[in-house]
């Protein structure tokens, strides 16, 4: 992954989002990381004052994504990325808790590119966290046109 | 509630108290022997009457008889004075015989009425004189005299006797008519009651038969619409047994999906505090590292931090074994909500298999034990194989955990059959659970007894939540130092919509 992608992050759990942080960047990820702790502002970001996401045409953009949000759910945020006609690109990783089969399917029908589960034990976590900042450190992200 | 209630009640307020149908049975038993009783009694009365009216006749029948005899002998010897014939004098003789005889029967027949008796005393002498003149007569007539003879007749010495004599019959007649009067009026009186006596029964005998009738109808009646209440009360627990059914069913849902949550984001925070200490451990390394760099620097010895380590070591250790046995006991009601939203799938499983495989996985620690497991001979059963594997695992692994010190384990495993159910008995010569403990050692994190074996409460809780789940029972019967006996009745066919949960 080149170095101008930023990791857009959303995750209430302030914690959970520095130890991803941490994780992510012992996989050797040097890209800029953007915590957001609910969805109201991550959406703001995500789609700009017009709601349109216009401004965020050249940038490269990867979302990792918790469904379990205060104001609203993941699966909304991820629903307006994968119809904007500038995000629709943008690959999402949906990172949450759930194991519901039926969530799953739905994530992947509306657009998700992967979906984790969070391991409930942290080492399992923390091991998980780390292989995907390897597998971040490899992939391609389109910018944004 | 209030409802039922009401439906109960109403056959028991609807019924008048009458006269139950035995106490009617009595009444018309006693009714008809009254009547049998006064019938009896008036047919005697009635005979009694009639044999009296017969008395009375047969004496006014020997009065005339009487009668009729002196006018034979007075025709008879009227005939022998005139003509002297033969034929008259014998004529005589038997009327005369015959009238002593009826005038005796006579005074038989009225010995009971000391008028007539005393008319009858009267009239004795009267017929001896009468006969005498007839006797003195005929003497004259036989001796060939009979101008004497006739002149005697018409002087006719003996007629005031005669007339006295007709007087004093009329009388008796005339006295024994009056009797008979009397009593042919008190035979009618007596024939009008039995008459009456045996009506008046009939009816009351009627009246009685139609009353049992009514009652008996009124009882049928009572009885089916009590049965019809009945019914309808039935029906209405067992619509309410299945709405309660099944808001605890949902309850039940909303407990385990309660569960399922809590226990989740329990974890979520969880995550958090072991990240953040492993991250600590890193940091204290470094920090160490650091220290160390520095100290030798300034030319001091390493061993000054050594009790800083401890200590860092110390709090680290205690945080580290927390959030572990936090971490299981999450695990353990996550496993346990997880469990009570898997559906069961009923196959056919060989219970004695099951067994021997679980005792097979088992052998290991068993051998080094010491301890040793016996099983009867087990059914097949229609149940959840995982859920049967789970509750056998889980008692066996308690009876070899907990043995009891100085005495080889002996685990006996064994069924019994009942209709519908079997009950399968884990027994073993462990050290037995103290009875205050017997319901506790089921609920989830408790635990009895000495606390020197591994293990967080779990296993029995789980147990009894699967047994329960699949609608059967289980039951604890211990002596302490003794062993302990685990009976687990299930179903020998597990139901299909037991337990539906659509994901998890």
């Amino acid at each position: 992954m080149t170095e101008h992608v930023t990791i857009v992050m959303v995750e209430d759990d302030e914690g959970h989002a520095r130890l991803i942080e941490k994780n992510i960047r012992r996989a050797g990820v040097r890209n800029d990381i953007l915590p957001f702790t609910d969805g109201t502002s991550a959406v703001q970001f995500l789609f700009g004052a017009d709601g349109t996401g216009r401004e965020h045409i050249g940038r490269a953009l990867l979302v990792l994504l918790d469904l379990n949000l205060p104001d609203m759910t993941g699966v909304e945020i991820l629903a307006r990325i994968k119809s904007n006609e500038h995000l629709r690109r943008s690959p999402v990783v949906v990172l949450t808790t759930t194991d519901d089969k039926v969530e799953i399917q739905r994530c992947y029908d509306l657009g998700a590119n992967v979906y984790v589960t969070k391991p409930v034990n942290y080492e399992n976590f923390a091991n998980a966290i780390r292989q995907l900042g390897l597998f971040f450190s490899v992939i391609q992200v389109p910018e944004t046109d | 509630m209030a409802l039922v209630m009401q439906a109960a009640r109403a056959p028991v307020g609807g019924g008048l108290r009458l006269p139950g149908p035995t106490l009617l049975l009595i009444l018309g038993f006693a009714v008809l022997a009254s009547i049998s009783a006064m019938s009896i009694t008036l047919v005697y009365r009635a005979q009694d009457d009639a044999d009296r009216v017969n008395h009375t006749l047969r004496a006014m029948n020997a009065i005339s008889q009487f009668q009729i005899m002196i006018r034979r002998a007075e025709s008879a010897e009227r005939g022998f004075l005139i003509t002297g014939g033969e034929g008259f004098l014998r004529f005589y003789e038997d009327s005369k015989a015959r009238a002593l005889p009826t005038l005796d029967e006579i005074g038989t027949l009225t010995l009971d009425n000391p008028v007539q008796q005393a008319r009858l005393a009267e009239a004795r002498p009267l017929l001896q004189s009468r006969l005498e003149s007839f006797e003195r007569s005929i003497a004259m007539r036989k001796s060939g005299d009979v101008q004497g003879a006739q002149a005697d007749l018409k002087s006719d010495r003996s007629e005031g006797a005669m007339t006295r004599l007709g007087t004093l019959l009329i009388e008796m007649k005339a006295a024994e008519a009056q009797l008979l009067e009397s009593r042919d009026t008190a035979s009618r009186h007596t024939a009008g009651w039995l008459t009456a006596v045996s009506a008046g029964g009939f009816t009351v005998v009627l009246a009685l038969g139609g009353l049992a009738l009514y009652l008996n109808r009124r009882t049928i009646a009572a009885l089916e619409t009590a049965q019809q209440d009945l019914e309808a009360v039935n029906a209405g627990l067992e619509q309410r047994v299945a709405e309660r059914t099944a808001d605890l069913k949902e309850a039940n849902d909303e407990i385990q999906s309660f569960a399922y949550i809590v226990s989740h984001d329990l974890r979520s925070p969880l995550v958090n505090i072991m990240g953040f200490t492993s991250e600590i451990e890193v940091m204290r390394t470094d920090l160490f590292e650091r220290l160390a760099q520095l100290r030798e620097k300034a030319g001091e010895g390493p061993e000054a931090d050594g009790e800083l380590a401890a200590d860092f070591e110390e709090a680290l250790g205690f945080i580290k074994t927390s959030i572990t046995r936090m971490d299981r006991l999450i695990h353990a009601i996550l496993a346990l909500s997880r469990e009570g939203r898997k559906e069961f799938l009923p196959v056919d499983v060989d219970v004695g298999e099951l067994v021997a495989s679980i005792a097979g996985s088992m052998a290991h620690q068993m051998q080094e034990a010491g301890a040793e497991i016996r099983a009867g001979r087990l059914p097949v059963i229609h149940s959840d194989r995982l859920a049967l594997e789970q509750i056998f695992t889980n008692l066996l692994d308690n009876a070899l955990k907990y043995r009891r010190e100085g005495v080889p384990g002996l685990i006996e495993v064994s069924a019994v059959d009942t209709p519908g159910f079997i009950t399968f008995t884990v027994k073993d010569n462990g050290r037995g659970i103290d009875p205050k403990d017997r319901g506790r050692v089921f609920e989830l994190f408790r635990r009895s007894g000495r606390q020197d074996r591994p293990g967080e409460g779990i296993g029995l809780a789980h147990v009894r939540a699967l047994v329960r789940r699949m609608g059967g029972l289980i039951s604890l019967d211990s002596t302490l130092g003794e062993g302990s006996t685990f009976k687990v009745t299930l179903p020998r066919r597990l139901p299909t919509d037991n337990g539906k949960k659509t994901n998890d």
